[in-house]
């Protein structure tokens, strides 16, 4: 009797299970899942050889050419030939670490992708996730996991050293990551139309409150076409520029990216924590980094640049026909990929143009710098509101003078950080050369007098008088 | 962002305070790196991250130039003069011959001397560019060192023209050069050095203000004027830690009597300072490429020489002021065709001995900055 009820219940079990499967849910869940693994990878692969051919460009050169018209194969061969490479294991590491971490590398940055909307309807479930910015966090925060094992399971103590350090820089900037973002966060309290002065933290909401609903020629269909949904005046890249720049800083160390790329330079003397990996291995750890790249480009574009929004979204997708809402559809993710590979750009523009920081500098500019800043922003945002309130001013006067206060933080941050840098040098310099000197006068008993030039035979005023 | 040397520190098993013994530890910065310049192999001693002593070694490109030199007639020992310092070859070849021409008392006609003159400056400014283009490829800017070597494609164009080949042209003769320009090479020359200046301005507006680069090298490798002096340095290396020393100037030899050159002096004796140094010499260069083509009088480019030259018995010393440094031959000559000894007195060999002295107490991201400034050529070093 039990026996033959197990049996049924088992039946109905995976007859159910057989239903699920074989669903239109089902198949659009596997549908958006690859197409967004493919995005990440595709993404990735491009933004490899974009870059080669962007730094090319920059540096008067061509780049990669022969593979392809105009070497646009490149990507190809180079996947290619690191699929068909040796697998090359070190002897005594820790085996499953060794094997395990490049996975552990990348599967945060693809996970990440799960919360970011690309269009209106285009997205995974999770972009719906109330908490998606806390997620976005975390699993950058988890990339750190997968450095550490790089660098401990490879058997090599500077493979150990570069990866502590590279680590160490990825926590470091962590923290003004995160308080750039509270400031934008901030806002969307201020915001909130049903007054609950909570704001949001999801990517959806906080790209729904750069969408304000004025704008002019309201009612005039050509207008209603460009404007509705695409408000440039309300991103928040206008109300706290320095948040987006410094956001964007963090990112770059975040990702090991020039200029704070020293686990990975070549010229250093401590190698890397990815010294040991070779072929698809190492290739999943670029693959990572480029697909990093991607998700702080998407992430800014999300909370400063109003993600997806642009000329003749909102008014194709309300329009509430199939046709034109697929149009709608289609250039929300033409703008939206628009605006993440221009963010890209600049990540590959920095590279070409700054030389690294050393690892000391680049962990008192996180913490002496960036987090100040941060701090102070917040500060700034939050004390502006209470006194623009309890004077009761709107909402706009609001944003337009924390707009104006941020960008004139802007500047000045850029000014003292430069001066700052020249000055702490320059000063600096005074002890060392003091105790040099010191050093020499008593190293030298035997000398009388300090070593001198021989005797120039002649001056510029000599050859010029002999010229005349 | 301060500077994190501590000079202080001495050779010898650290005790810290509470009786713990740190161990030091031996790092080979091995004859093959991105960044040694060459074969140069450097064996530190660390302490932790800083850098209590290093040893350099060299002889790994050692060819015994200075011994097949003795086995050459003059003439066809110059193509050796080359190798040496094998990104200035004009400035070599132009010692050589110049310490033959010296002893044998010669002076060459002045079209040669001015010819002398602005080939050795243009090659100075080559020599420089890629000095500075690979330093700044050490820190991590891979940039300039492609605009750098752009422009030197210019000058190298310029040489092919003129001698046959791009970098070891194999010349200068005794007596002068080997070769006239040809028609047309002195207005490509101009319009070369005002298409430079842009692309210096360029590349100086992309490197000299940057933070990035001000807070790696400023403060980095001080060396102190007496210390230059002791040292023997000579070069950007002296002339950065502000001592006014320059032979072109001092000792002047071939048209250099004839037109004053505008030291570059600088006093804070860093990194930062040497890399200034250079760009200046390199605008200076310019400007004296510039006088030279406008003061270039005619007349023979060579004196007549015999083909098997026999200097006379007797000994010189001739130095010219490379881009390196003092770059002197020691040439002693026993009457035959063939020298009996010419010692060439690299400057890289002698600006490399402060090394140690130099990366002393600095951490260890600082070496590459370090030695990325002083511009050694181990050509030059090991011969």
């Amino acid at each position: 009797m039990h026996s033959m009820l197990l049996l049924g219940d088992l039946g109905s079990f995976f007859n159910g299970l057989a239903n699920g499967i074989i669903s239109w849910q089902f198949l659009q869940f596997v549908v958006a899942f690859l197409s967004f693994f493919g995005f990440v990878l595709t993404s990735a692969t491009i933004l490899v050889l974009a870059e080669r051919k962007v730094i090319a460009w920059m540096q008067d050169r061509i780049g990669p050419y022969h593979t392809g018209p105009g070497g646009s194969l490149q990507s190809v061969a180079d996947v290619v030939k690191l699929l068909l490479k040796e697998d090359i294991h070190a002897g005594n590491t820790d085996k499953g670490l060794f094997l395990f971490a490049p996975a552990v590398f990348l599967a945060p940055v693809i996970a990440a992708f799960a919360v970011l909307p690309f269009s209106p309807y285009i997205g995974l479930p999770g972009s719906a996730l109330a908490t998606g910015i806390v997620y976005l966090v975390a699993m950058s925060s988890l990339d750190v996991v997968g450095v550490v094992m790089a660098g401990w399971a490879s058997n090599n103590k500077y493979s150990l050293i570069g990866g502590l350090r590279s680590a160490a820089q990825m926590i470091s900037y962590e923290l003004p990551l995160v308080l750039a973002l509270i400031g934008v966060i901030m806002l969307t309290s201020v915001l909130d139309p049903h007054g609950s002065g909570v704001g949001t933290i999801s990517v959806k909401g906080v790209m729904g409150f750069q969408m304000s609903t004025l704008y002019p020629g309201k009612g005039i269909p050509f207008w209603d076409f460009i404007f509705e949904g695409f408000t440039p005046w309300s991103w928040f890249f206008l109300v706290q520029p320095l948040m987006l720049i410094i956001y964007y800083t963090c990112g770059l160390a975040e990702t090991n990216r020039p200029p704070f790329d020293l686990p990975e330079a070549e010229s250093e003397l401590v190698a890397g924590y990815l010294t040991e990996y070779s072929g698809m291995r190492w290739a999943m750890f670029f693959l990572g980094e480029y697909g990093n790249m991607t998700i702080v480009s998407a992430i800014a574009t999300m909370l400063f640049l109003g993600g997806w929004s642009g000329p003749g979204v909102a008014f194709l997708t309300g329009l509430n026909s199939l046709g034109w809402g697929f149009l709608g559809n289609m250039l929300a993710l033409g703008y939206f990929v628009a605006k993440v590979y221009g963010l890209c750009f600049v990540f590959i523009w920095v590279r070409a143009t700054l030389p690294r920081l050393r690892s000391d500098q680049l962990m008192q500019y996180a913490w002496l710098i960036l987090i100040p800043t941060t701090l102070i922003n917040i500060l700034v945002t939050g004390a502006l509101y209470l006194i623009l309130n309890a004077f009761g001013f709107s909402n706009l006067i609001f944003l337009i003078v924390l707009g104006v206060i941020n960008w004139i933080m802007l500047y000045f941050f850029i000014r003292i950080v430069g001066r700052a840098t020249v000055a702490t040098t320059r000063r600096a310099q005074a002890p060392a050369m003091r105790a040099r000197q010191r050093a020499i006068a008593l190293e030298l008993p035997g000398r009388s007098a300090a070593p001198q030039l021989p005797e120039p035979t002649s001056t510029n005023a000599d050859i010029v008088a002999s010229a005349q | 962002m301060v500077t994190n040397q501590n000079p202080g520190v001495r050779p010898g098993l650290g005790e810290s305070p509470d009786g713990l013994k740190s161990q030091e530890m031996l790092l080979n910065l091995g004859p093959q790196h991105p960044s040694t310049h060459g074969v140069l192999r450097l064996v530190m001693t660390l302490e932790g991250e800083t850098v209590v002593n290093c040893t350099p070694v060299i002889g790994y490109l050692h060819r015994g130039i200075e011994k097949i030199l003795e086995n050459r007639t003059v003439m066809a020992g110059i193509r050796y003069l080359d190798n040496c310092d094998y990104l200035s070859p004009m400035l070599n070849e132009a010692a050589y011959a110049g310490a033959v021409e010296q002893l044998m008392g010669i002076e060459p006609p002045r079209r040669a001397q001015y010819i002398r003159l602005l080939t050795c400056e243009l090659q100075r400014i080559a020599s420089h560019l890629v000095g500075i283009g690979t330093y700044l490829l050490d820190l991590g800017a891979s940039t300039p060192v492609l605009w750098a070597f752009r422009d030197r494609e210019g000058i190298l164009s310029l040489f092919e023209a003129l001698g046959g080949s791009r970098f070891n042209v194999n010349y200068m003769r005794v007596g002068g050069v080997l070769h006239d320009f040809p028609k047309g090479w002195l207005d490509e020359c101009s319009a070369f050095l005002d298409q430079l200046e842009k692309n210096m301005a360029e590349m100086e507006g992309l490197i000299t203000g940057n933070e990035i680069f001000e807070a790696r090298t400023q403060g980095v490798g001080y060396i102190d004027q007496q210390q230059a002096i002791a040292y023997g340095l000579t070069g950007p290396m002296l002339r950065a830690s502000g001592v006014n020393w320059d032979l072109r100037v001092n000792r002047p030899y071939g048209s250099y009597r004839e037109v004053p050159v505008n030291v570059v002096v600088r006093q804070e004796g860093d990194c930062f300072a040497r890399y200034k140094v250079r760009i200046d010499e390199i605008y200076e260069s310019i400007r004296l490429c510039r006088v030279a083509i406008d003061k270039m009088p005619g007349g023979a480019i060579c004196t007549r020489t015999p083909i098997a030259l026999r200097p006379p018995r007797g000994e010189t010393y001739f130095a010219i002021e490379s881009s390196k440094g003092e770059l002197g031959i020691y040439f002693i000559s026993d009457g035959s065709e063939y020298p009996w000894r010419a010692k060439v007195r690299g400057p890289s060999f002698v600006n490399l001995q402060i090394l140690p002295e130099l990366l002393r107490g600095h951490k260890m991201s600082d070496v590459i900055a370090i030695m990325g400034s002083t511009d050694i050529v181990l050509g030059e070093v090991d011969r």
